[in-house]
Order: C-alpha cells, then sequence, then structure tokens
C-alpha cells in the first residue's frame, strides 16, 4: 500500500523581487514505512521540501518518486497523500465528523463506509467519544484538534503521510505526549510519514531517521544516536544539542593518541587524545583543527591541575538531571561561554568562582574545515 | 502598604473630584435624544393620527397605513422597492463576486489600480451616475442611437432608460464596489491553508470553491448584501431621475412631502421603508451569524494565483468590461460638461460656456454646500469622538443601547431621517423647517454613526493600559484625554471626519426635504438642472463637485492608508 519516497537532484528557485535559493539539489530515499524527520533551522528549506513532497510547490528541477511512480508533475489532489499542517486547518464551517469524512467525501465513498471508516479512524486516534456531540472543531481543545487532523489525514489510507510542524502550536506538556501518540499511530498504521519539525528533541525522540538540512541542502542522515554521537560537521553538532568548540593545532601523532594544543592568550597546553582509526589518515601534524565536546562530556573542578582550562562561572542552573555551568573561559576573552553540565552539583562552587574544565578524552570530536575528522 | 493605600486615597479622591468627564460626554448623548429619539418618535407617533390632527391618544388610526391596501399607487410603489433592492442585490453579487475573485485570485496587471478606479462609483453621488446614464442610454441618448442604428436592421429597438430597468441597472453600478471590494478582501484573507488541505485530500478546483472557499466568505458577502440592500431601497436620487410614472418608497415619500406637507402619511411610509430594512437586517444576522466562524488560527503564507493564460485572459477582459461600463458616468459628464448639447452619435458645440457660467449661477450653492459639509463634518467628528469614547472606555449600563442608537441612522434612509426631523421641528415652539440648522443637525445625525465605527475601531486598537498609567501617575480625566488618547485615536478621527465631508457634499436625499431657496446646496442645483434638462451645466457643476470629493477621498486614503472602502462598512 504504502511506498518509499525518492528525491533526486530536487531544486527549488523562488523568482520575486529576489531570487531565493530554497534547496540547491537534495538527493535521498525515506523507506517504506518509515517515520522520517526533516530538521533544521527556519529557512534551512524542509517547509519548502514537504511542501514540493506534497506537490503545493512545483520543483525548479529534479525528480520525486513514490515508489516506481514519478509524481514530480502530479498535481496534489492525484497523489492520494495527507497532510496535517501546523494551523491544523480544520474547517470552522464543518462538525469534526464533517471534516474528518472530507477526503472519503472526495473520494465518493458510499455512506455507510464513510461512517464506518471515520468512527474507526476517531478511535485509532483516542477520540471515539468526540463523534457522539460532533461539535464544531472550534470548540475543542488543541491537542483534541491534533488528533482530528490526524485523523482526516489518515481516513482514506493515503501513500504517505506529511506532517508539518504539528506541534508547534501545543503547550509544552501537550506537545510531549501527543509526539509518542503520533509515534504509536504511525507505528499502527505504517504509512511512510515525513515530518517536519525545528525542535531537536522532538525530531530524536519520535523519528526511526532524521535529515538534518540547512541552507537547503541535507547536512546529514541518520538515526538519532548516529546524528548525536558523530555529527558530521559543526553544524549539525552544534544543532543536535551543544557542543562546545576549541580551536586548536595537531602537534604530535602518536600511534593511538594525538597531542593537541589549544588556542588561547596567555598558555599554551598540551592535550593528548585517543585516536579513532578512522580518523588517522586525516590527521596530520601541524593541521589545524577544532575540537569539540558536549556538555555532559565535560568536568569541573576547583582544583587547579596542570593541564585544566581556566575559567569563571557565569550562571549556574539547576536543570533537575544535570546542573549546568556556564562558563567564561579565562585562557581567550573572546571565546563563546562554555557549557558544562554535571550530573552531581559541586559543594561550596559559586557563581563567580574560577574553575578548570577537564576533558573526556574518548568522547571528544575533531573538526576540520567545519567537517567531521 | 503606605504606598498602595496612599495611591487608592488618591485615585478615589481624583475620581471623587473629577466631573468634568460626566459633563463633558453628556453634551453628544443629549444630542442624539434631541435630535434623533425625539424626532423618531414624533414621526412614529404622527404615522398613526391623520394629518392636521393633534398628536393625541383619541385620534389613534391606522389611516395613514391602509393606503398600502387602497391605492395602487402605493402597492406599486412598494412592489418596485422590494424588486428593486432584491434584484441590485442580486446583480451586484452576480457581477461583483466573480470580480473580485479574479482581482484577489489570478495573476494579472494593474491591481491596484483596477481596485482603486472600482472605488469610484460609490464616491459618485448616484444621482450624477444616473442622469449621465440617460446621455448614454436616454430617448436621444448616445449609447442608445448606436445600438438601435444596428438593431434597425432587424427591426427591433431598444427601449429608453427609464423606469424599473434604468434604475435597477444605474443601482447596480453604483453600488458594485461594495460587494466587488468586499468579497475581494474575502477572498484574499481566507485562510489559504484550507484550501490547500483540501487538495491535499484530492479535492478538485471547483470542489475547493464549492465546499471550502464559498461558505468561508459567505459571511462577508452577507455584509456585502445588506449595505447594499440599505443603501438601493433608501436611495432618492436615481428613481427621482430615471424612474418617471414609477415610484418607490423614497419618492413617494418626497411626493407626499412635496405634494401634500402630509409629514403623517410619508411618516408612514417611512416606518414601512424602516420595517422592510430591519426585516431585511434580521434574515441577513440569522443566515449569516450561524456562519460566522471563528479562525481558528491566522495563517501568514499567502494564495497562489492562477497563471493559466486561458483563465488570466478572461479575468482581464471581465474586469476591464465591468470597470468601463461603470466608470461611463465619470467619462460621460467630463466630455458632457464641454459640449452644448449630445444628441445623436457625437457631442455637439464645444464650449467652456457651462464652466463660465457656474459663479453666476451656482456661487451661493456652492457657498452652502462647503459650509453645510464643513460645519457638519466637525460636529460629526466631535459628537462620533465622545460617543464612541463613552461605549468603549467608559462602558456604561446600557452601552449597547447607545451604540444601537448612534448606528440607526445608518441603516434608515435620508429621507427618512428628514421626515422625522420635520416631525419634530417644524411645527410647535421649535420651528426651524427651512434654515441651515435643521439641514445641519440632519447631516450630523446621518454621518454620526461613520464618525462613531472609525473612531470605535481606533479605540479597541488602543491599550487601555496608556490610559491607565496616565490616570497612575496623576492626570485627571481631561488631562488625559487630551495628551494620550486623543492624540493615538486622531488619524481615525480624520479619516470618518474627511469620509463624512466627502458623502454629505453630495448628499441629496436628506436635504430634497429639508431646503429652501435660501439653504439651496449644489446637489440640489444639479439635481434641479437634471430636471430642467439643462445637462451641459448640470455637468459641469458635477465635475466640480466630483473633483472636490476625489480630492477629499484622496486625503483620507493618506490618514488610513487603506481602501477606502473600510469606511462604509457595516459592524
Amino acid at each position: 500500500m504504502c511506498s518509499n519516497i525518492i528525491y533526486k537532484d530536487v531544486v527549488k528557485r523562488f523568482e520575486g523581487k529576489e531570487i531565493v535559493n530554497a534547496l540547491k539539489g537534495v538527493s535521498f530515499e525515506i523507506e517504506k514505512g518509515e517515520l522520517f524527520c526533516l530538521l533544521g533551522p527556519s529557512g534551512c528549506g524542509k517547509t519548502t521540501l514537504l511542501r514540493i513532497s506534497a506537490g503545493l510547490e512545483s520543483l525548479t528541477t529534479g525528480q520525486i518518486f513514490y515508489g516506481k511512480k514519478d509524481i514530480t508533475t502530479i498535481p496534489p489532489f492525484r497523489r492520494n497523500i495527507g497532510m496535517v499542517f501546523q494551523s491544523f486547518a480544520l474547517y470552522p464551517h464543518m462538525n469534526v465528523f464533517e471534516n474528518v469524512a472530507y477526503g472519503l467525501r472526495v473520494r465518493k465513498e458510499s455512506k455507510d463506509i464513510v461512517r464506518k471508516k471515520v468512527t474507526e479512524i476517531m478511535k485509532l486516534v483516542g477520540l471515539p467519544d468526540v463523534l457522539r456531540r460532533n461539535p464544531s472543531p472550534t470548540a475543542l481543545s488543541g491537542g483534541q484538534q491534533q488528533r482530528i487532523a490526524i485523523a482526516r489525514a489518515l481516513v482514506y489510507d493515503p501513500e504517505i503521510l506529511l506532517l508539518d510542524e504539528p506541534l508547534a502550536s501545543l503547550d509544552a506538556k501537550l506537545r510531549r505526549y501527543m509526539r509518542a501518540e503520533i509515534r504509536r499511530i504511525q507505528k499502527t498504521t505504517n504509512i511512510t510519514t515525513i515530518y517536519v519539525t525545528h525542535d531537536q528533541e522532538e525530531a530524536m525522540s519520535i523519528g526511526d531517521r532524521l535529515a538534518i538540512m540547512n541552507n537547503g541542502l541535507i547536512d546529514q542522515i541518520g538515526t538519532s544516536d548516529q546524528i548525536y554521537h558523530h555529527p558530521d560537521n559543526m553544524f549539525v553538532a552544534n544543532f543536535i544539542g551543544k557542543m562546545n568548540f576549541f580551536p586548536g593545532t595537531i602537534q604530535e601523532v602518536q600511534g593511538n593518541n594525538c597531542k593537541i594544543q589549544l588556542e588561547h592568550n596567555q598558555k599554551r597546553l598540551d592535550l593528548f587524545f585517543e585516536m579513532n582509526p578512522k580518523r588517522e589518515q586525516e590527521i596530520s601534524k601541524g593541521k589545524k583543527i577544532i575540537l569539540g565536546s558536549r556538555p555532559e562530556k565535560l568536568t569541573i573542578s576547583a582544583d587547579p591541575e596542570d593541564d585544566l582550562l581556566p575559567g569563571r562561572i557565569r550562571i549556574i542552573q539547576n536543570l533537575g538531571k544535570v546542573t549546568r555551568y556556564e562558563i567564561a573561559p579565562l585562557w581567550d576573552s573572546e571565546n563563546k561561554l562554555i557549557e558544562v553540565d554535571m550530573e552531581e552539583k559541586l559543594p561550596g562552587i559559586k557563581e563567580g568562582d574560577t574553575v578548570y574544565i577537564n576533558f573526556d578524552r574518548k568522547n571528544t570530536l575533531l573538526f576540520s574545515g567545519k567537517k567531521a575528522i | 502598604m503606605g504606598i498602595t493605600s496612599n495611591l487608592k486615597e488618591f485615585i478615589l479622591e481624583q475620581s471623587k473630584k473629577d466631573y468634568t468627564p460626566y459633563i463633558i460626554l453628556s453634551v453628544p448623548l443629549l444630542f442624539l435624544v434631541i435630535f434623533l429619539v425625539w424626532p423618531l418618535g414624533m414621526s412614529i407617533g404622527k404615522a398613526f393620527v391623520l394629518r392636521g390632527n393633534e398628536l393625541i391618544l383619541n385620534n389613534f388610526t391606522f389611516a395613514n397605513f391602509q393606503r398600502f391596501f387602497t391605492s395602487s399607487m402605493y402597492q406599486r410603489s412598494l412592489r418596485n422597492s422590494f424588486v428593486i433592492s432584491f434584484s441590485v442585490v442580486f446583480f451586484t453579487l452576480l457581477i461583483g463576486v466573480p470580480m473580485g475573485y479574479f482581482v484577489a485570485r489570478v495573476e494579472m496587471p494593474f491591481k491596484k489600480l483596477i481596485l482603486s478606479l472600482g472605488i469610484l462609483p460609490i464616491i459618485t453621488p448616484a444621482f450624477v451616475g444616473a442622469f449621465s446614464w440617460i446621455i448614454l442610454l436616454g430617448k436621444q441618448g448616445v449609447v442608445r442611437y448606436m445600438v438601435n442604428k444596428v438593431l434597425e436592421l432587424v427591426g427591433l429597438s431598444l427601449p429608453p432608460i427609464y423606469g424599473l430597468f434604468g434604475i435597477i441597472f444605474t443601482m447596480t453600478l453604483t453600488y458594485l464596489p461594495f460587494v466587488f471590494l468586499l468579497s475581494h478582501g474575502a477572498f484574499k484573507s481566507a485562510n489559504p491553508l484550507l484550501e490547500e488541505s483540501a487538495m491535499i485530500m484530492g479535492a478538485s478546483q471547483s470542489r475547493i470553491l464549492r465546499t471550502i472557499t464559498m461558505p468561508l466568505i459567505l459571511p462577508s458577502l452577507g455584509a456585502a448584501s445588506i449595505l447594499v440592500f440599505i443603501r438601493a431601497i433608501g436611495n432618492f436620487g436615481i428613481p427621482a431621475v430615471l424612474g418617471g410614472q414609477q415610484y418607490v418608497l423614497p419618492t413617494l415619500i418626497y411626493f407626499r412631502v412635496n405634494g401634500f406637507w402630509d409629514l403623517n402619511g410619508a411618516s408612514a411610509i417611512a416606518i414601512l421603508s424602516v420595517i422592510i430594512v430591519v426585516i431585511a437586517l434580521t434574515i441577513q444576522k440569522k443566515v449569516v451569524s450561524a456562519r460566522e466562524y471563528e479562525t481558528i488560527s491566522t495563517a501568514s503564507s499567502e494564495h497562489k494565483l492562477h497563471r493559466h493564460p486561458f483563465i488570466k485572459a478572461i479575468a482581464i477582459i471581465y474586469c476591464s468590461l465591468v470597470l468601463l461600463i461603470s466608470l461611463a458616468p465619470q467619462i460621460t459628464i467630463i466630455t458632457m460638461s464641454f459640449f452644448r448639447q449630445w444628441i445623436g452619435f457625437l457631442p455637439a458645440g464645444f464650449t467652456l460656456e457651462n464652466y463660465k457660467i457656474i459663479p453666476q449661477i451656482a456661487s451661493k450653492a456652492i457657498k452652502n454646500s462647503l459650509f453645510l459639509a464643513t460645519s457638519a463634518s466637525l460636529l460629526t467628528a466631535l459628537i462620533g469622538t465622545l460617543v464612541a469614547y463613552i461605549t468603549e472606555r467608559r462602558r456604561p449600563k446600557g452601552a449597547i443601547l447607545i451604540d444601537f442608537t448612534v448606528m440607526t441612522p445608518f441603516v434608515l434612509p435620508g429621507i427618512v431621517v428628514s421626515v422625522a426631523l420635520l416631525s419634530a421641528f417644524s411645527s410647535g415652539p421649535i420651528n426651524i423647517s427651512g434654515t441651515f440648522l435643521i439641514l445641519m443637525i440632519s447631516f450630523v445625525v446621518r454621518r454620526t454613526p461613520y464618525v462613531f465605527r472609525s473612531v470605535a475601531a481606533s479605540l479597541t486598537q488602543l491599550d487601555e493600559a496608556l490610559e491607565e498609567s496616565s490616570t497612575i501617575s496623576g492626570a485627571s480625566w481631561y488631562y488625559t484625554f487630551r495628551k494620550v488618547t486623543f492624540p493615538l485615536i486622531l488619524p481615525g478621527i480624520i479619516a470618518g471626519s474627511i469620509l463624512t465631508f466627502a458623502t454629505l457634499l453630495q448628499e441629496l436625499s436628506t436635504s430634497i426635504l429639508l431646503y429652501s431657496a435660501k439653504t439651496q446646496t449644489l446637489p440640489i442645483q444639479i439635481y434641479n438642472a437634471v430636471a430642467d434638462g439643462n445637462f451641459g451645466v448640470a455637468s459641469s457643476l458635477s465635475v466640480l463637485l466630483l473633483v472636490t470629493v476625489f480630492i477629499a477621498v484622496y486625503l483620507m486614503n493618506l490618514f488610513v492608508g487603506e481602501s477606502a472602502s473600510s469606511g462604509f462598512k457595516l459592524g
């Protein structure tokens, strides 16, 4: 029933007063039954890619296939797809039943089938009782409207489901709940789904795979684990979770270890890191690199040791599970604040104190020319 | 604790002392009671006694209403009014909605121009449109002359424009802009995602139009229809110029008053026409408010425009054709104003005489018009602003009643207002008939809704915290109003006042019953020139009037920045 989606060199240029290159040549494949997230900052082209997938925008060049079918020039109403909009786009002039039944009516289904399918789908989205009162959708809560929008998109068994920031207009608590619901519904129906969001936590928790988009291109595709632990470049590294960056130069390569000298104003620090065999050929003496480390992979202590970086604590935030220290590095006044997440709060340390930052030498990434090595 | 209690005491003290708002704000309410509520009451009372009889319970009678059952002239007028109003609503919708759709949803050049030219018919005095159609389609009309040359060959002929057909035709063109502009706005602002989602679910273009777009813009069409209906049923100038033997309710009222000085009979007709308007309003409210939807969210995305060359061609041809026909009156009177006569194909006898003669024959009317329009606009601005302030900020008990009262004249035919004023102030202790005062009062009463709406809209957009913070800082009510509220709502006041000025310059249906030789206004002089068949002078005076009105509306657009139509909207 449902199919995979293949994008071949998709380019989209908006030509108005100024030309906007929204998509600059995107090629990838979404697998059958997959819940695939398109993630990126606003203006990265994710919404354009979704609207192109729906047929609401035409592409400038390139091709799109649903399975073996080339649907590049097929208008949206012949594609047999379902879509949930950020604002839900429920019809205020129809009651809930008629909203959900709309696609079936378009397909000229018989009365009995319409009733049966609407009832079934409302059960699936967890709102079987709403049909009894059958109010206008405007009378319902945001979460209920969301479920109705999903029901309306799924009721006629489309080949593909498109979700455009479906949770963006819900409050934080409901959003966490609904994302589990969406994943449940998607796995029940096993429909190939594209899910657009700018919220990285949402994308990581819901998607089978993610594509990180930036500036009209896809930077990386992978599972959330792959992307979090092995980001392809600095943009992805800092977009999916926080990453602290430290510019430096490779001084020595010794078997599994390499010695890196970090740049700073007053003194030089030499650090050893364990080598990843993959990195080996890219690493050579004298190469300028950037060292990346996630906040939870850094630790701080109050005792000065030789090869630790000194910094002054600006802000301490208690985030529940961890305590976040935002630290101004003392060796480089221009450097951005460094974030360190500690599971245990350090006793006696307060804002304004000087502390020393230590690296987890096994969990550090190296970047060169913004790309991971 | 000390500070808050001090503050409370201070505010309490201030509000105790400050009687200014009550004094200032009671003035406009008093005005409304004396010059609107009281005259309407008198008029209703008079409708139930016979002419010449005192207004007491013993004289109570339905005789004035019985004519609708006995007189064929009354019955015909009533029927004509019905037929005309409903036909005009029907035809404006039929012609205006496609035009609104095309301009909103089809990619085509000169959209701004089409939108601004489209407004011209409403800001052109209606009776000017009527007499220019006489020039084109009258007994010796140019267009009719040409068409008949062709029709002769097949033994047919086009009847002259007089009568029901001409009235419906002219009114349709005059009120088309309401439907065009309101439906254009509705088509443009309807949430595009609703249509896109239907498309994704597999619906075709025509299905989307039928099941999504049209139901959603229905409230706007309802508002436009009622606006057109109210104007069509209350219009005096067009049926007066084109009606011939065909009377409608406003011309019948005029006939009753002008011919017999029968205010009682006229009041009865007035009541009937108001009842019709009220019924129409009720139906509109019933039909439309059931379909008035709160939008779930506002979409920022824009509609995709049709780019198909075939659709584009149809849209462009359609809009140009409609514009050409509805702007024909303006073109005609400008041409006519430079010629002696226009019988047959071309106008004959180029001359500037029509203009040269203006100072000699019309300087009094021009002065009267300018004086009345200016002074009435200023007074309207004052009263409209204060009443809007009362209902929006003071919100006394019965604010709805005030709102209702001040809006009443908006739905009353102009001639009904003058019948009411005559009923109250043409005999007895206060007799001001034939004076400038009664004209000015009628103008103010009739146009207060414009300023009221305009200012009320500015006030709702104005955050009340601004005024509250001024009060907290220790400013008195008057100081706050002068320094905070007034400057911020000034654009709304100015917009409403200029619109008032522009419409008052062309006012005919109110002044036709109230003017005297001393107080004759420019529209009345034009109307009389038309009645005398002096089309050259009527045209040059109309051009003068048009130019003045256009300048005023242009100035208003500078202040509002939006289309001038917003000021005409109801509710």
